[in-house]
């Protein structure tokens, strides 16, 4: 825990406190808009000033559209926060196109603005939801404070106008009560980004990073130990980052969506699509799939829509050939599990019930860890060497004992702790209560421990970068 | 008024809530770097003490550090390579470094990145506290195990504020001195504490320590002569060890993070320094450095042996220290490349 965290902390009690004794609903929402800004400005104030010319911008042009909703109109307006996704974000990519290029080296020193895939999609959806006719009607400080939300404007979850403006319109929820499940959510968040940590920082100094940065010939345990240890961090660090964000949110009494729901429990592809970055994947559907697929009526389009709706959703993270891949890869088995679901209907089930789950539950999670070799990989030629390794036997193990022994504990004690939440009796309303008083202090322990001693070991958080 | 058995069940929770943050820290180490679970685990458990003083155990580890088959830092030697030792103390062990950062390492692939192959390997015979009188006395052994081509000997001034007496007893060899048992939790808090108390605070804080460390000692502005001489003779004699033993010794001046002018977050660093030595004022310290890389300049000159300046090529830039002298890995690639540049030519005359 640094100086910078405890300011933090003291700057959310402040805060908190000020909104709970003030009794105006204005005076709060610019309490709100004005810790969220110096928030915004504390972590990135080169683009403070943009994420403010934004969210005026796409204030003002969202009440056009309400007036006159045309789809040219519409299109214009997307078409600015696309473009502004295009210069910050995709552009210094094709930098590697013109390697020569005075121009274009100067166009690769652009940096990203924190949250801006985050608060460009907020403010694409409010511009669609406008154009639709809906009924929320936010002030400018309203969409300004939705636009910038300190919790959100990170990274996400990426929240809608409907959502976040009638909560910024209710009465101060911020009860003890509220503060306690906060506080809940804050502290099992900073437990998963401990367990992030402790894949990327390793044993005995090899990480999650460094498997990735080994090269020659792999072994088929080495790849499936390293996509294993990634897709566990990525989930631990962005799902724990999730977590506490709604925590914190919490505590002031909002509810924010969820983000991630036990997603390596799914039993299909499609049904992890639904418990992953689930504020970005329901954006895809209602934004992107959903429009396209209802432009034509035949079967094979929604196919086609399905894929060009994942590889949008891959292209969100980076403009690289990759993510392109990653996002094509999981439409595919989105359709692929659509057909297999057509082509089993009717038919008698094989097996048992409990087998089929866990087989289908095996293959999804399988393919869902392989597909992090398209979405971590450095290259495609690095991405076909860690594919032919996890898919073509090869013997040999080039990791680290200690290295495969943290992984697989992490993923096996991940396991066991969903299978021993599920059989908790829900007789006591805190997380821990039922537990017996020595039990339950050991596990503050565990938590102040992770929490103060580990989490500290600042590592960079994954989805910052996109 | 609590009963007694809430007292109890108070005294029981904190005891089982404390208990359990060793338990973890414990745990922390076991997984993090193969720690024993029981048992003292510090960086003195990497030495045993010998007739001349502290010595690595072969293979020990403790944290991110580990020793070789001889008991040096970094890894076994390869027979037949020429080989260039290190002598110096913590800034030459690598104390901040990330693994593989320290600046003999780094020195290491600078040379083989310059020789085009595997040409060099690079024998980092340092530890924290060494001071250039045991370098020299470990000189024959080191000679007879790695037979180096040349010596890069980085001294520590400070090493001689506080020098012990040239008539001191010497310590019996066998397992150095440790505490029967410590919390690792403590250590822990120590460091977290150090990251959330203002620097001002921490700067307060150490006044006073060193205050109450000096006692009725007197603190110097300067550091006497007779220490820079000694200084200066303890090198003299290192130098007639390794060349008595056919390898070419290199000299190199001290640094440290601080330039000309001191701004305050300087004046605070250099309180921190002092906190080792109480007995030189902070002003003594930056005099003392350059009095120092003085005398090893004229003793290059008078015994011919080639001097390294670091002192006049590395920036004194922040990101190069991770406090008063230890240097950053960025700062320890400075100093891998300024070594390399003066150690190359000297290398292929040989």
């Amino acid at each position: 825990m640094s100086q910078v965290s405890i300011l933090y902390a003291a700057a959310v009690l402040v805060v908190w406190m000020t909104a709970r004794v003030s009794s105006s609903r204005p005076f709060r929402l610019w309490i709100y808009l004005a810790a969220s800004w110096i928030f915004y400005f504390s972590l990135d104030a080169r683009f403070l000033p943009l994420l403010v010319l934004s969210s005026v911008f796409n204030y003002h042009y969202g009440r056009r559209i309400r007036r006159r909703p045309r789809v040219a109109l519409l299109w214009a307006g997307a078409l600015v926060n696309v473009a502004l996704l295009g210069v910050f974000k995709y552009l210094p990519a094709f930098q590697a196109l013109f390697p020569d290029s005075p121009f274009w080296q100067h166009v690769r020193q652009i940096a990203l603005p924190l949250g801006l895939s985050f608060w460009t999609f907020q403010a694409l959806s409010y511009l669609f939801d406008q154009y639709r006719g809906d009924e929320t009607r936010p002030s400018l400080g309203e969409f300004c404070l939705y636009m910038g939300f300190a919790p959100t404007v990170m990274s996400g979850p990426i929240c809608r106008v409907g959502d976040l403006v009638p909560q910024f319109r209710a009465p101060f929820a911020g009860s003890w009560e509220s503060v306690r499940e906060g506080a809940q959510g804050v502290w099992v968040g900073v437990g998963m980004i401990t367990l992030a940590r402790m894949l990327a920082a390793g044993h005995g100094g090899f990480g999650v990073a460094d498997a990735f940065a080994l090269r020659g010939p792999l072994g088929t345990a080495d790849a499936w130990v390293m996509l294993l240890g990634y897709g566990f961090q990525i989930y631990f660090d962005f799902a724990g980052y999730s977590r506490l964000v709604i925590g914190v949110a919490r505590m002031f009494g909002f509810q924010l969506p969820e983000n991630f729901d036990r997603p390596y429990l799914s039993t299909s592809v499609t049904s992890f699509w639904q418990r992953w970055h689930m504020s970005l994947s329901f954006w895809i559907r209602d934004y992107v799939f959903l429009p396209l697929a209802m432009s034509r009526r035949e079967v094979w389009w929604r196919h086609v829509s399905l894929v060009i709706s994942m590889a949008v959703f891959g292209l969100w993270h980076s403009a690289s050939w990759l993510f392109l891949l990653w996002g094509v890869y999981q439409g595919l088995m989105l359709v692929g599990h659509r057909l297999w679901q057509q082509l089993r209907r009717g038919a008698a089930p094989i097996g048992p019930r409990w087998l089929r789950s866990a087989a289908s539950w095996l293959l999804t999670f399988l393919v869902i860890i392989l597909s992090w070799t398209l979405f971590r990989a450095e290259g495609a030629s690095h991405a076909a060497g860690i594919l032919t390794a996890a898919l073509i036997p090869a013997a040999g193990l080039q990791l680290p004992g200690g290295f495969v022994l943290l992984v697989l504990g992490l993923v096996a004690g991940y396991f066991a702790s969903q299978l021993a939440v599920s059989r908790i009796p829900q007789r006591a309303p805190g997380l821990l209560s039922w537990l017996p008083m020595p039990a339950r202090f050991a596990c503050y322990a565990a938590i102040f421990y992770l929490a103060v001693f580990r989490a500290a070991e600042a590592q960079g958080f994954i989805y910052a970068q996109f | 008024m609590p009963t007694r058995t809430q007292i109890a069940r108070g005294l029981l929770a904190v005891l089982i809530f404390g208990g359990s943050l060793e338990l973890f820290a414990r745990l922390d180490d076991y997984i993090s770097y193969g720690a024993p679970m029981w048992g003292v685990y510090n960086a003195e458990t990497l030495y045993v003490r010998d007739a001349i003083g502290k010595r690595g155990i072969p293979h020990a580890r403790f944290r991110k550090w580990g020793l070789n088959a001889l008991g040096y830092r970094g890894p076994d030697l390869i027979a037949g390579r020429p080989t260039v030792v290190c002598f110096g103390a913590s800034e030459t062990f690598g104390q901040q470094e990330r693994e593989g950062s320290e600046y003999p390492r780094q020195l290491e692939q600078e040379l083989n990145a310059r020789a085009g192959a595997q040409a060099y390997q690079v024998l980092n015979a340092a530890y924290a506290g060494q001071t250039v009188r045991t370098a020299t006395l470990r000189v024959p052994e080191i000679a007879a195990m790695a037979r180096p081509a040349a010596a890069l000997i980085y001294g520590v001034p400070a090493s001689y504020i506080e020098p012990p007496p040239l008539d001191a007893p010497p310590v019996p060899p066998g397992r150095i001195e440790q505490p029967r048992f410590e919390l690792r939790i403590v250590d822990r808090v120590r460091t977290l504490l150090k990251g959330m108390i203002p620097s001002s605070v921490q700067t307060w804080l150490r006044t006073r320590e060193i205050r109450a460390d000096r006692g009725a000692a007197t603190a110097v502005a300067r550091l006497p002569e007779a220490n820079i001489q000694r200084y200066r003779d303890d090198l003299s004699k290192l130098i007639a060890a390794l060349r008595q033993e056919g390898i070419t010794p290199v000299l190199v001046t001290h640094v440290d993070a601080f330039g000309e002018t001191l701004s305050d977050s300087d004046r605070a660093l250099l309180t921190s320094w002092r906190k080792f030595y109480p007995t030189l004022q902070e002003e003594g310290f930056l005099d003392m450095e350059r009095r120092a890389n003085d005398a090893v300049r004229s003793l290059g000159a008078e015994t011919g042996v080639p001097v390294i300046d670091l002192e006049k090529a590395m920036p004194t830039a922040p990101a190069n220290f991770t406090d008063f002298a230890h240097f950053s890995d960025a700062g320890a690639a400075i100093v891998a490349k300024t070594l390399a540049d003066g150690l190359l030519p000297i290398l292929n005359r040989e």
